[in-house]
This record gives C-alpha cells, sequence and structure tokens, in this order.
C-alpha cells in the first residue's frame, strides 16, 4: 500500500518539470487531475491510517508512531507540491495580464482550468477598477507607457492582417500586412506589445 | 530600475540652446522656460533642448565640463584617486549621449568627448566592481560610496541587492537564528 | 526567483532542494515501511539499515523530540570535501555538488550535525570566494554563449549570474538606442515559438 510514496514522486516530478518547462504547458485538465489524484490520495491516507487503528497489535503505540509520521510528512509534501504548482501557475497568468492585454489569446486560454479563467476575469475587473478610482476624472491606465515615452506618434509597420482599425479623432486605420502607418503611441501601444504592430525607430 | 527612467529623470538636467525662433515664457509643470528671442542663449531642461533640436530650431551650447582638456583633467583624477571623484554632472554618461546623439554638430571633438566619457565611465564601474567585492568580502554590513551616480549604481543594482540578501542568509546561519525544532 | 527567506512554501526552487537525498541510518524499527528501501525484503524496516531519503522525509524523522532516524551528512559537505573548497574556491564544480549546493546546504544545518559551525563558515567562505568571478563574467558576458561560464555555478549562483547579466545588458542596450524601440513582448515571443513548434516538427 504504497500510496503516500507513489504519490510524492508523482508530485515532485511534475514540479521539476514545470521548472524546466514553461509552467503553462500542462493543460487545465492536467491541472484538475493533479488536484484530484492529490485528494484522493489524502483519503486514501485516511483510509490507511484508520486500519492502523484496528489492528494496533502490532507492537503497541510506538511502532506505528514512525509510519503516522511518515505519511503525514507525505501528505504535507504532496500539498505542497501542489499549492506551489497553482501558485506559480497564477502568477504567470496575473503577468499575462500585464502583456497580452485583458483578452487572451484562445491557444492560452485553452491551456487554463475553468477557475483560473474565472480567477484571471476578476483580476481584470479589480485592476480595472483600482486604474478608474486614481488619476482624476477618466483614471489612469497603468499598462501603458511602461517606458517613459520619447514622442507622441510613431510609425509602425503591420506584421499580420489585423482588420480594421479606429483611431482616437475617428479615422479607420486598415491594418494590412506589410503597411506602415503614424499613429498616436497610447494608441497602438498594446498592439506592438502583442506583435501585430513593429515600430520603425530611425 | 530601466536605463530609459534613469534617462528620464537625465532629461531635467538645464542645458544652453541658442533658438532660432521667439517664444513669450512658459509656465510648464517642471518650471518657468523662456523667454525665447532669436539669438540670445537661454536655459532649458535637456528633454525640450533635443525636442527643439531635432525640429532644427536651436543651437546647442555644450555644458562646460564638455570639453575634451578639461574630461582629460577629469580622466587624469579619475585614475590617480582610489575613491569616486565628484563628478561635473549627475548624470554625465546620459547628458553625454543625448546631446552627442542628436547634436553632434554642435559640438567640437565629438567623438574624442565620446571616447572620453567612456573611459571615465569604465575606470569608475572597475573601481565599483573592487567596492563591491571588498565588501562582500568583509563582516561589513553596509558601506558608503560618495559621488556615484544613479547610472553607474543602476548597471550593479540587481545583482548587489542578490547577493546581499544570499550573504545573509548565509551568515545568519553562522550567527544562529533561533532553530525550530520542526520544518 | 527570489533568493529571500529560505523557507519559502510555494517557491519551486527551495521544494527541488528539500528533494535531494540524505544519508540516513534507521534508529527505531519503521513498521510496514519496508518498501522504503528498494533493496530491503522485509515488510519492516530494521534499526541499522543505512538508507538514503529524500531531506523532507528526514526531516519528519529527525528532529529534536524524536530519533526516529539519525542522519549522516553527504560527502560533498563533509571535512575532505571542505578542505578542497577552502583550497580554491573557484574551481569546484558546485553545480556537480548540487545543484542547490548553499540552500541545501543551510537546510542540513537544522538537524545539528556536530559540523554544524564548520560548515556554515564554509559556505559563507565559499561564496564569498566565488563572488567575483561571477560578477565578473556576468558582466563582460554580452550575447555571448554563456553555459561554459555557468556549468560550475549553482543555482544560487546562477540567479545572481544572470541578475549581473541584467544590468549589463540592459545598460548596453541602452547605450546602443535599442531602448527606444517598443518591443513584443517576451512572453509573446516564447509563446509564438512554442505555438509554431510542433506544426514546424
Amino acid at each position: 500500500m504504497p500510496v503516500g510514496h507513489e504519490c510524492f514522486i508523482g508530485k515532485s516530478e511534475i514540479v521539476l518539470k514545470s521548472k524546466h518547462l514553461h509552467i503553462f504547458a500542462h493543460t487545465g485538465l492536467v491541472v484538475c487531475a493533479l488536484i484530484y489524484s492529490v485528494v484522493i490520495s489524502v483519503s486514501d491516507v485516511t483510509f490507511i491510517f484508520h486500519q492502523y487503528e484496528r489492528s494496533a497489535t502490532v507492537a503497541g503505540e510506538g511502532g506505528l508512531f514512525s509510519g503516522v509520521q511518515l505519511r503525514h510528512a507525505a501528505l504535507e509534501r504532496n500539498k505542497r507540491c501542489l499549492l506551489a504548482y497553482l501558485y506559480n501557475r497564477l502568477e504567470q497568468i496575473k503577468k499575462m495580464r500585464w502583456e497580452f492585454g485583458s483578452v487572451l489569446p484562445a491557444e492560452v486560454k485553452f491551456n487554463m482550468c475553468e477557475q483560473e479563467v474565472q480567477w484571471f476575469g476578476r483580476y481584470n475587473k479589480m485592476l480595472a477598477n483600482y486604474m478608474r478610482s486614481i488619476g482624476g476624472e477618466g483614471g489612469m491606465d497603468l499598462t501603458q507607457d511602461l517606458k517613459p515615452p520619447k514622442t507622441l506618434y510613431i510609425e509602425v509597420r503591420c506584421l499580420m492582417d489585423h482588420g480594421e482599425f479606429e483611431t482616437q479623432d475617428g479615422n479607420i486605420v486598415v491594418l494590412k500586412k506589410n503597411t506602415q502607418h503614424f499613429l498616436l503611441r497610447s494608441e497602438c501601444e498594446h498592439l506592438i506589445r502583442q506583435g501585430i504592430l513593429e515600430h520603425i525607430v530611425h | 530600475m530601466d536605463p530609459a527612467e534613469v534617462e528620464f529623470i537625465a532629461e531635467k538636467e538645464h542645458v544652453t540652446i541658442v533658438p532660432n525662433f521667439a517664444l513669450d515664457m512658459m509656465y510648464l509643470i517642471g518650471g518657468d522656460v523662456g523667454p525665447f528671442n532669436p539669438g540670445l542663449p537661454v536655459k532649458v531642461p535637456l528633454w525640450m533642448a533635443v525636442n527643439l533640436k531635432q525640429g532644427q530650431k536651436c543651437r546647442v551650447i555644450p555644458p562646460d565640463w564638455m570639453d575634451t582638456e578639461k574630461l582629460q583633467e577629469k580622466k587624469q583624477e579619475e585614475t590617480d584617486s582610489r575613491f569616486f571623484t565628484p563628478m561635473p554632472s549627475q548624470h554625465y554618461m546620459e547628458v553625454t549621449q543625448l546631446l552627442l546623439k542628436c547634436a553632434t554638430d554642435d559640438i567640437p571633438h565629438a567623438d574624442e568627448i565620446r571616447t572620453l566619457v567612456k573611459d571615465i565611465w569604465d575606470l569608475r564601474i572597475a573601481k565599483l566592481r573592487s567596492s563591491i567585492d571588498t565588501l562582500l568580502k568583509s563582516d561589513a554590513t553596509h558601506a558608503k560610496l560618495n559621488h556615484l551616480t544613479l547610472m553607474e549604481l543602476n548597471t550593479v543594482r540587481p545583482f548587489l541587492t542578490k547577493a546581499l540578501d544570499q550573504m545573509h542568509v548565509l551568515r545568519s546561519n553562522i550567527y544562529g537564528r533561533i532553530q525550530s525544532t520542526q520544518e | 526567483m527570489s533568493l529571500d527567506n529560505a523557507n519559502n512554501y510555494f517557491s519551486i526552487d527551495d521544494i527541488l532542494a528539500t528533494q535531494q537525498r540524505v544519508p540516513c541510518k534507521v534508529e527505531m524499527p519503521l513498521y510496514r515501511l519496508g518498501y522504503l528501501d528498494s533493496s530491503n525484503e522485509g515488510e519492516h524496516l530494521r534499526p541499522g539499515t543505512k538508507i538514503e531519503m529524500p531531506y523532507w522525509m528526514a526531516r519528519a524523522l529527525c528532529g529534536r523530540r524524536r530519533n526516529i532516524v539519525s542522519v549522516e551528512l553527504p560527502k560533498s559537505y563533509k571535512e575532505g570535501y571542505r578542505e578542497i573548497l577552502t583550497a580554491d574556491p573557484t574551481v569546484v564544480d558546485l553545480h556537480k555538488l548540487g545543484p542547490y549546493f548553499y540552500r541545501f546546504g543551510s537546510e542540513l544545518l537544522k538537524f545539528e550535525v556536530p559540523d554544524t559551525p564548520d560548515i556554515s563558515k564554509s559556505l559563507l567562505q565559499a561564496f564569498q570566494g566565488r563572488i567575483r568571478k561571477i560578477m565578473d563574467s556576468s558582466q563582460n558576458a554580452f550575447h555571448e554563449d554563456t553555459t561554459k561560464l555557468t556549468e560550475k555555478l549553482d543555482e544560487t549562483e546562477r540567479i545572481l549570474f544572470k541578475a549581473g547579466q541584467c544590468g549589463l545588458n540592459d545598460f548596453q542596450r541602452w547605450e546602443t538606442r535599442k531602448t527606444e524601440k517598443l518591443t513584443t513582448s517576451e512572453m509573446v515571443r516564447n509563446h509564438r515559438k512554442r505555438k509554431r513548434g510542433p506544426e514546424e516538427a
């Protein structure tokens, strides 16, 4: 019945791999399966513990203590591995809000489990509320101007087709691959970060 | 801190220009600027000087210290001294970079100036690294370094702070934190 | 990745460091745990058995109040290796001895083996001895292949190396005026690379 043993080896391996791969290579399904298996192992161990209690004739209390101690430690270890994995994934998701913007690309979303998608939505909302509350009327977009801006307008080139884009003063710009445009920096900064436009410097 | 942010702070430094246009005094958030009269030198913040120069609206007058003889002396002074000497500008590196980029024609011996400033920078950075090494090898918990500029400090900040953190962990192993009985 | 507070619960580096194995000797019989030792045939572990177990497991079984197992120092922290480290800290391959040499070493001290003060001194001195080389090589390694420079460093030192490089790279990018250009975010670029990967395979 080496339940604890197998479990902790399994979880530690996943944590190990997470560190060296991108932690988001595992899909939401894997996350759920992980949680499920650890929870199962917890209940298994409690079951074994009760079995121990019933067959307490083997060498009395002192003898059982080490087994209990070990299983308890294994449980705590599993729990720690799992929580660390989930926590680090959430940190990545938080970072994504600042890199990808408020809408995540489909492939990234595919790798998130339902609860993580919801978490992202709540984080988004919280950030938006905060940004709205500072900087006087109209709020302040903190995700913009992450570096001090040098000019008001910048020249950009389209790296891929992105359809039509309406500027602040109502002009429609067609973002077709390889076209160049002269736009307000504040309007297109996020498109540059997402890799859709390329900033041209002379 | 990003070097771009250090540059942003440096751009507040004042520089003398000679405008070719006329304009009344401007009341900006950072302070008052002007009035501008064609041919009359006026002090403006560096960011404005760069902007005006790029729009071909002025000529830049290099700061006093941006002169080959003076910089040569400074370099000698820096070489001879064990410690850091005070720099003519707290943002000497950034000012040099920006002015040499946009106003090369207004600065005599631009290439020589560029080389001299880089040499002074290299000297100071080397001294900085030795100081850090000494600090890390000693038992001291803090050190005082005079006349360092923000840009110089910024290049070592990530390394130094992490190294000191690790030293702290290793030192507290020796001088004992209270060992908890169980993890 | 942060270096602070070696007992950071969520830190993956900490979890991996505490996974490293420690040689132990069983002091009290461990019933029904015979499977922990693959060479053991019985159902139980007898006192006197020598077994290697991960640090976290040893910590649970060996403390002030109970000594179910006793812990022996791994050889990389024993006197022999300590002497090598003192002689010339810069040549030792700490990645091979580790890869979490400092972190694991600090954790080992919690077992309060008699060598503890010597080990803690040795760790500090090794670190102080190696730091100059790490600083210099990280600050001069712009764009080069850094694997040669970092292969003998343990994980903690590699983080420091990256930090040094960061300071240097950022400054050089500023010097060559590359910071003016807004760029695609690092995350997006990596994401695209990964996406294209399987398609091109």
